[in-house]
């Protein structure tokens, strides 16, 4: 018989251990979170603990202050464009590396990757550099909400594609040669049987974009002015000079809406499954 | 841009009616008539495979296959995996590009147009039916595509389903269908749009036994009814026998014989289509000016009929045509062996018998009375026997 | 018939041909859009910026077109920055391996943790993703500083007898850092146990080994690859980082995202953020390739 390994003592450590590593780790993720929506509901205008009087104060504020409104706005609107833009090209782009042949592969597949490992500040500052002072027919590109949609999808398109290839690449290619077979030219295959089959994958692109261009500030500190500027960034500038709850009621919306279109998704998602699955 | 368009457009205005489906094109390309089957095909051929050539990189799947289909003829591809019946026929459903030769359906070459202006219609192993559509929007889809007017479209989809015996199903999504019942919707799909021929690729293998047996009656019953022109692609020799007009045993990318079911059966002409219709034992001998022996050159107790020339052959026989020990002793070919082992097959027992290094097996209806290790008279006449060196 | 065939000989060509161009230039006009963003909104002003870097500055003008080679020799020079490149890589490191840890750690506990639990804490692992880095730094911002939750919360406890702060730290910083980064690392990790058969645990222990030994001759083995990825993947996140280590840690803490920051928005010296925005991706892209080619070692050792 073989030497068993003394049982007993061991195992009742690594529990000991794995019960406090998991409070240790739920405690550190929800830290910041709790702090946040704690003081969003702070009455008093300083930032400090303890709270003494709760109100949504905080909350009328920001809804009613114009430059955070419109900060809230001009993020949501980016973060659409930005979902739009990235999505078509990612899936436009990802159909064709598994439809066709397409000389140098690899080669374009790494160029579209590129974006996805430079930091924010380097992309940033080359489209800054480059786009400074650019107007397209008296129309300031520079500063544009456009410009920043097209920055963010230099992040979103990339893992749009990668997320799409790997969605592509499940699909039975029969029932696409069963929608040509019966008559369906390429662009009509694509938009009546191709696209729906990946409609999932479709879907969490958008939502993927979507809160990436939200939350981003990086970029978005480079090539917005005071006209254009995101949520993020307003956050980011008022940081040092205006330390309010109002920041933190900012923080627990833009988390809201976030977490508003997670749940729509679901919603949607769960609603696809049961009629197909019926 | 308008130069881009010019580009992408060198055949006219064709590829814009595609992508803004205008109509004007069902006419132009489309030669088949949504009113019935037999205005579709204007000659006698339906279907005209010249010299065809297909290959993947180094190997080449299907070697120099010419094939003439007639209006109305259900003809089958029989062959192991590999054998280049699947993609012969991906070839003329328009899924893969030919090396060589063409293909002409209806009298007209289509091997340079897409599956998608080939007036063919597939019904695929796994049904591959729209999940997302229901079963009537998938039996309608072929109909969109040709531009049909809706009130004949919502005839066309009755009546296919109908003839599939599947009336009522209409708003059932794919998921809810039963194997045997997406194959249905599968061959109403192909059926509504009464192509100039229907290409079944293998579309019962991954049923079980008994639907398939339903499903093969079924697509015969259709085709009697309805004298559509089929190519169908199969392993399986029991429905290649059973539904065909004609049967076209493939090996290796080519052609061996093609023939009536029964023709095929009784007179193969090769090797390969004997071993691979029906069952058969392989003798393989040396016939030498002193007798028959076997391949460890020990001689064996074989009387034939007729006298072999010298040299190595192989004798085939059919478990089924071999008499045993009264009933071969009048026969001129007869065989000594040994019993090996019994196996009981239910309808009847098939004995399996060594002589020296050959084996062979032989099938009776009752037990013959003898056991394992007994030595017994195995017989045939000339005519159940085939030679091939 | 043959004479069918013959008349649609010359036809028949041409609409050969034009398919055949067709399916050529079709994957491209698909491709169109996404190459479009990549060579004009990021192919141009790396080159735009590479050029850049090259450029003077005088004065307060952003930039005088030249060339010289000034900037790249400021940067290995001054102390300013080579100070700066050295932070920045010692804090990415030490980030990099904490949150490596961490993350190896967590990724085992939900790994091995029945189905129903593993959906919550995948939840949890995903929620620092799903908000932006500046509601991280701000919610950061309130816990550490003298009047703070933790501050209060160990006051309160009885731990400490006065408020104490751990804000503008480099352990602020660094925490700060390692939760933006996790994330990552964790689900690189999870997707990596996930490849792995849980028998094999199964089948050390039953051979006798401990817990410990299975973990050091089992797990770590079959890990090692995606421990290297998930790190250089953090290594590289945090090599660019600029926002967390400057909202939180001291104000000597410079990265060389904050210089780059700091260079194009503050001094307005366009050719200097560019050069060293150059170095950075240099850096990270060696990064990536010393780790790309560990990798194909490794699994060729494998085969």
């Amino acid at each position: 018989m073989p030497d068993v390994a003394p049982r007993g003592a061991e195992p009742l450590v690594l529990k000991v251990l794995a019960l406090a590593f998991t409070v240790f780790i739920v405690g550190y993720i929800l830290v910041p979170i709790l702090v946040t929506v704690a003081m969003s509901f702070n009455d008093a205008a300083m930032i400090r603990f303890p709270i003494n009087v709760w109100s949504m104060k905080w909350y009328a504020d920001f809804f009613g202050s114009p430059q955070w409104m419109d900060a809230l706005e001009n993020s949501i609107l980016i973060a659409i464009g930005t979902a739009a833009i990235s999505t078509t090209s990612g899936v436009l782009c990802a159909w064709a590396f598994q439809r066709f042949h397409i000389p140098f592969r690899d080669m374009w597949y790494i160029l579209i990757m590129m974006p996805l490992f430079m930091p924010g500040v380097v992309l940033g500052l080359g489209v800054a550099i480059a786009f400074g002072g650019i107007s397209i027919g008296g129309y300031a590109f520079y500063g544009s909400r456009e410009l920043v949609m097209l920055a963010h999808s230099l992040w979103a398109m990339p893992l749009v594609f990668m997320l799409m290839e790997a969605t592509f690449k499940t699909i039975d290619y029969r029932i696409v040669e069963a929608s040509y077979d019966l008559g369906g030219g390429p662009v009509r295959t694509f938009f009546e049987v191709v696209l729906p089959l990946v409609s999932t994958g479709i879907v969490s692109s958008l939502l993927f974009a979507f809160v990436i261009s939200l939350n981003e500030f990086v970029m978005a500190l480079f090539l917005t002015d005071r006209d254009t500027q995101t949520l993020p960034v307003l956050m980011w500038l008022s940081l040092r000079s205006a330390g309010t709850p109002r920041l933190a009621v900012a923080s627990v919306i833009l988390a809201l809406t976030v977490f508003t279109c997670l749940t729509v998704i679901m919603l949607w998602y769960i609603r696809q499954l049961r009629k197909v699955a019926r | 841009m308008f130069l881009l368009w010019k580009v992408v457009n060198d055949e006219g205005f064709l590829p814009l009616a595609d992508v803004l489906c205008l109509p004007g094109r069902a006419e132009q390309e489309c030669p088949c008539d949504p009113r019935g089957w037999s205005k579709s095909l204007t000659v006698s051929t339906a279907l005209e495979l010249r010299n065809v050539i297909r290959r993947f990189g180094t190997v080449v799947a299907v070697n120099d296959v010419s094939l003439n289909v007639s209006k109305g003829e259900f003809v089958t591809l029989l062959g192991p995996s590999g054998s280049g019946k699947t993609s012969t026929l991906r070839l003329v459903g328009g899924f893969e590009n030919l090396d060589g030769g063409s293909i002409l359906l209806n009298g007209q070459r289509i091997d340079h147009l897409p599956a998608y202006r080939r007036d063919t219609a597939t019904i695929f192993q796994s049904g591959a039916l729209f999940p997302h559509k229901t079963v009537a929007e998938n039996v309608a889809y072929g109909l969109r595509m040709r531009n049909v007017p809706k009130d004949a479209i919502m005839k066309r989809i009755s009546e296919s389903l109908d003839i599939v015996r599947l009336k009522g199903f209409e708003a059932r999504y794919p998921a809810q269908l039963s194997g045997g019942q997406k194959q249905r919707v599968a061959l109403a799909r192909s059926l509504a749009v009464r192509p100039a021929i229907l290409l079944f690729d293998e579309p019962l293998s991954a049923l079980d036994l008994s639907l398939r047996l339903q499903l093969r009656a079924e697509i015969k019953r259709l085709h009697d009814e309805l004298k559509f022109t089929a190519i169908y692609v199969t392993h399986d020799q029991g429905e290649a026998m059973a539904m065909s007009s004609r049967v076209a045993v493939m090996n290796a990318g080519a052609i061996e014989q093609i023939d009536k079911p029964e023709t095929v059966f009784h007179s193969p002409t090769s090797e390969f289509v004997y071993t691979f219709i029906g069952e058969s034992c392989c003798l393989p001998v040396r016939v030498t000016s002193a007798g028959i022996e076997d391949k460890k050159g020990q001689a064996v107790g074989l009387r034939l009929g007729e006298r072999l020339a010298e040299g190595e052959c192989r004798i085939y026989v059919r478990p089924s045509r071999l008499r045993l020990i009264s009933e071969a002793a009048l026969l001129p070919n007869q065989l000594t062996a040994r019993i090996h082992f019994i196996e009981f097959l239910g309808d009847l027992y098939r004995y399996h018998l060594k002589a020296g290094a050959l084996e062979l097996a032989a099938d009776h209806a009752g037990s013959i009375g003898h056991g394992v290790g007994d030595e017994i008279e195995i017989g045939w006449r000339n005519e159940d026997m085939r030679v091939f060196r | 018939m043959t004479d069918a065939v013959r008349i649609d000989d010359a036809s028949y060509e041409t609409q050969r041909t034009a398919q055949e161009r067709r399916k050529l230039l079709a994957p491209w006009i698909l491709m169109l859009p996404a190459l479009v963003i990549v060579l004009v909104f990021f192919g141009i002003p790396t080159v735009y910026m590479v050029r850049m870097s090259f450029n003077l500055h005088m004065d307060q003008r952003l930039y005088v077109p030249g060339f010289t080679f000034e900037h790249y020799v400021n940067l290995f020079s001054n102390p300013l920055f080579t100070n700066a490149i050295l932070t920045t890589i010692k804090l990415a490191l030490v980030a990099s391996l904490a949150t490596v840890v961490i993350g190896y750690a967590f990724a085992l506990l939900v790994w091995l943790k029945p189905a129903r639990w593993r959906l919550l804490f995948i939840g949890l692992a995903l929620a620092p993703l799903l908000i932006s880095e500046i509601a991280i730094i701000f919610g950061w911002w309130m816990f550490f500083p003298k009047n703070g939750l933790l501050s209060y919360g160990l006051l309160s406890a009885g731990l400490i007898h006065e408020k104490i702060s751990l804000m503008y730290t480099e352990f602020a910083a660094f925490v700060g850092l390692v939760y933006v980064t996790l994330p990552y690392c964790f689900f690189i990790l999870l997707s990596i146990f996930d490849g792995i058969d849980k028998r094999l645990l199964e089948a050390s222990a039953d051979l006798g080994a401990s817990p410990l030994k299975t973990f050091r001759e089992v797990m770590l083995p079959l890990t090692w690859t995606g421990i290297l990825v998930a790190f250089s993947q953090s290594f590289i996140w945090t090599m660019g980082t600029y926002a967390t280590p400057s909202a939180l840690g001291p104000d000597t803490l410079w990265t060389m995202g904050f210089l780059i920051q700091e260079q194009m928005l503050g001094k307005h010296n366009w050719p200097m953020a560019s050069a060293l925005a150059v170095v950075l991706v240099i850096g990270v892209a060696a990064v990536m390739v010393v780790t790309r080619s560990m990798q194909s070692e490794r699994t060729s050792f494998h085969a």
